[in-house]
């Protein structure tokens, strides 16, 4: 059996020990819904995955290692313990591991004139880039034409991608671990080296290339901000402007926008927000404790730096905002669309939309095959939407104008249909669950 | 979310919201958009951004320890809305800079604090349980012997007299103008680390889970299951989760 055959269905066993649950980033495991001889009895002769180019190969061998080494120790004598001899331990397999050796796919970037589309991996630190028109209504994956990954190119906890079509770049920033963002060139392929690295605040998440005033501005979650950075910055350059402060109402800020049209930038909000330092708290007239807010969608003129206020801001229960997470423009049809993990749905707004109001179309329903959506974009050329999922190993696309409970035109498949999306993401905390024999993980 | 605890006797969890300012509160059962049963929230609480949390059910008490606050706060189990801290540790004294694990020995009346610093200790901090204010730790493991780098959360097994650390390590190497072979440093590999509670100075761990077998990067958190004589890890950069049979770190009650 080839080994990519069989790493995919070891992917969907480990995959499968991770019961169906994921709310509020929080995530179970039972630890014994598969015995560790499971592992071995996962391999099977379904269809060949030659087309997967994907999944990391080598976790096979390292699950039947685990296996052999846990069954001889749990027959063996009693080892020595901690009280007896030190240091006891070592370099121990695991008995039973929960990892997910597909791509989650994060954002999502189309040149249309170009035909090519860019997504992101956050799982395993890769920009996937596929034909316009790839995906189909099949089960077959999808071949991505190129993959930049590998530790040369820095990329580790992979957010937003944005494009630089004169250029012919992508940017991409690192959300929580690798405080950079890489710049990497269209035809970039494998483990190579960015074109340049630039340091970014710690919690970038979202990153937008201005072409007209040839500039980049990132979201940064943490500080609540967003900095802006000429577009060749390279190395520790300062940015251009840095928009942060109580004014602004920047709260968690996630997917970002810029309109060169109107001049102006637009930033989704989760609504989390609380003082950075004591002196921060302090500066703000001290005592003030964390809160959450609505979400929001803020838009700000291109320019706003410091504690500027936004000049419109899309907030409340009508909005069906839930963890706005990427956000994109229509130009021409003058409208935004909206990843909206929280309700796996899409929302489109007409652009200068004030307010408490409701979006003009939302895509949404089990017939979507939108599954935690995180990613977003327009193709206005083709008439086409893509969506990224981050709860499923797809990105499914819709026709521009779409609404309800619809069917994708097409599905663009990274890994086996039915392949469950493990979800972590740079998890950082465990706890064990003993009434119900669960594993509990917070991303 | 950094952190996350399981309460057994009360059947809740609690978890940190670091970027909100808040704890929060949920049945242990509790799935998709469940709303909180309790939240601690607001300026009174003092909270900044939490990092970690632990419970300490003999004594009614959630602790909560924060990296930008470099401090770790006591409530009542039961505190919702935005009320005072019982207790503060924090201060020039404690040593604490980026808290980033809690935990309590209800036997022996010991808290035990992970904490990371780039200017003063990394390692883990040992208080009396009932310390407030700006207290000096009754004892620090750390040091080159310790092999303690990078820290994230710890568990204490108050049966066994025993603090589990997840040693993350393995700091970022990343070198654009550089042909580095990784973004991390291969040398300093992360593990799990187990010291006695009554460890002092720079002691090497007693147990380890350690090395390419393990598949451990950079373990970020640990849990433990001494029914079934297992250790939980979660891998932040392989974005995995392992579990370890470990009968040397629970070893059978001796009758």
């Amino acid at each position: 059996m080839p080994e990519k055959q069989r790493a995919s269905l070891m992917s969907a066993g480990a995959a499968l020990m991770f019961v169906a649950f994921c709310a509020n980033l929080l995530l179970r495991a039972k630890p014994h819904i598969f015995s560790s001889t499971a592992h071995a009895n996962i391999v099977s002769d379904a269809a060949s995955d030659d087309d997967d180019s994907c999944a990391d190969t080598t976790e096979l061998a390292m699950a039947m290692t685990a296996w052999k080494q846990t069954q001889q120790r749990r027959t063996a004598p009693d080892s020595p313990t901690l009280a007896e001899s030190a240091p006891v331990g070592g370099d121990i397999a695991p008995a039973r591991s929960v990892a997910d050796s597909y791509a989650s796919l994060h954002s999502v970037a189309v040149d249309a004139d170009a035909n090519r589309v860019f997504m992101s991996d956050s799982n395993r630190g890769a920009i996937f880039l596929y034909d316009r028109t790839a995906g189909d209504n099949s089960s077959q994956m999808a071949s991505p034409n190129r993959v930049i990954r590998g530790p040369g190119t820095g990329m580790m906890f992979v957010a937003g991608i944005s494009l630089d079509p004169v250029n012919r770049e992508v940017f991409a920033v690192n959300n929580d671990i690798g405080d950079r963002m890489e710049v990497f060139p269209y035809d970039g392929e494998g483990n190579i080296k960015p074109n340049r690295v630039l340091s970014v605040p710690h919690g970038a998440w979202g990153v937008s290339f201005n072409r007209t005033r040839q500039e980049v501005a990132v979201s940064i979650e943490h500080p609540n901000m967003v900095v802006v950075y000429r577009r060749e910055a390279r190395g520790a350059e300062a940015p251009l402007r840095v928009l942060h402060g109580p004014e602004t109402e920047l709260a968690d800020p996630h997917g970002i926008v810029v309109d060169t049209d109107h001049n102006e930038m637009l930033v989704a909000n989760h609504g989390n927000w609380a003082p950075l330092t004591r002196e921060e708290e302090e500066s703000q007239g001290g005592l003030k404790g964390g809160h959450f807010a609505l979400p929001s969608i803020n838009i700000y003129t291109g320019e706003a730096q410091g504690d500027a206020k936004p000049i419109r801001k899309i907030q409340g229960p009508r909005t069906q905002l839930n963890w706005p997470m990427g956000l994109n423009l229509d130009p021409v049809h003058d409208e935004i669309a909206v990843a909206n993990y929280g309700t796996n749905s899409i929302l489109i707004f007409r652009r200068n939309t004030n307010g408490d109001l409701a979006p003009i179309r939302v895509i949404k329903g089990d017939r979507t095959g939108i599954l935690g959506p995180m990613g977003v974009a327009i193709d206005t050329k083709n008439d086409e939407l893509w969506v990224t999922n981050y709860r499923e190993h797809s990105a499914v696309v819709f026709s521009r104008t779409a609404s309800g409970n619809v069917a994708p035109k097409r599905v663009l498949r990274n890994a086996p249909p039915g392949t469950p999306a493990v979800g972590f993401g740079n998890p950082g905390a465990i706890a064990y669950d003993s009434k119900r024999g669960e594993i509990l993980v917070p991303n | 979310m950094h952190g996350i605890a399981y309460d057994a006797v009360h059947d809740e969890i609690i978890v940190p919201v670091h970027l909100a300012g808040a704890i929060l509160v949920f049945r242990a059962g509790a799935s998709g958009e469940e709303a909180p049963i309790r939240v601690i929230q607001g300026p009174h609480t003092r909270i900044l951004r939490p990092e970690t949390v632990e419970l300490d059910l003999k004594n009614n008490e959630i602790v909560i320890g924060e990296d930008g606050g470099k401090d770790v706060m006591f409530f009542p189990r039961e505190a919702n809305g935005d009320v005072a801290p019982l207790r503060t540790i924090r201060g020039p004294k404690t040593g604490l800079d980026e808290v980033r694990g809690v935990a309590v020995d209800p036997i022996r009346n010991l808290l035990v604090v992970s904490s990371r610093s780039s200017t003063g200790t990394t390692g883990v901090f040992i208080f009396n349980r009932t310390d407030d204010g700006d207290v000096s730790p009754r004892a620090i493991i750390a040091g080159p012997k310790s092999g303690i780098l990078r820290i994230r959360q710890v568990q204490v097994d108050p049966e066994q007299g025993k603090i589990f650390v997840a040693v993350k390590n393995n700091v970022e190497s990343y070198r654009f103008d550089s042909p580095s072979p990784s973004p991390w440093n291969p040398d300093k590999p992360g593990f799990i680390g187990v010291w006695n509670i009554t460890d002092n100075g720079d002691v090497p761990p007693r147990g380890i889970i350690k090395g390419p077998a393990s598949e451990t990067v950079w373990p970020a958190g640990v849990a433990l299951n001494s029914k079934d004589r297992e250790v939980y890890t979660i891998d932040s950069v392989s974005n995995g989760m392992y579990s370890y049979y470990m009968p040397e770190f629970f070893p059978p009650p001796k009758h």
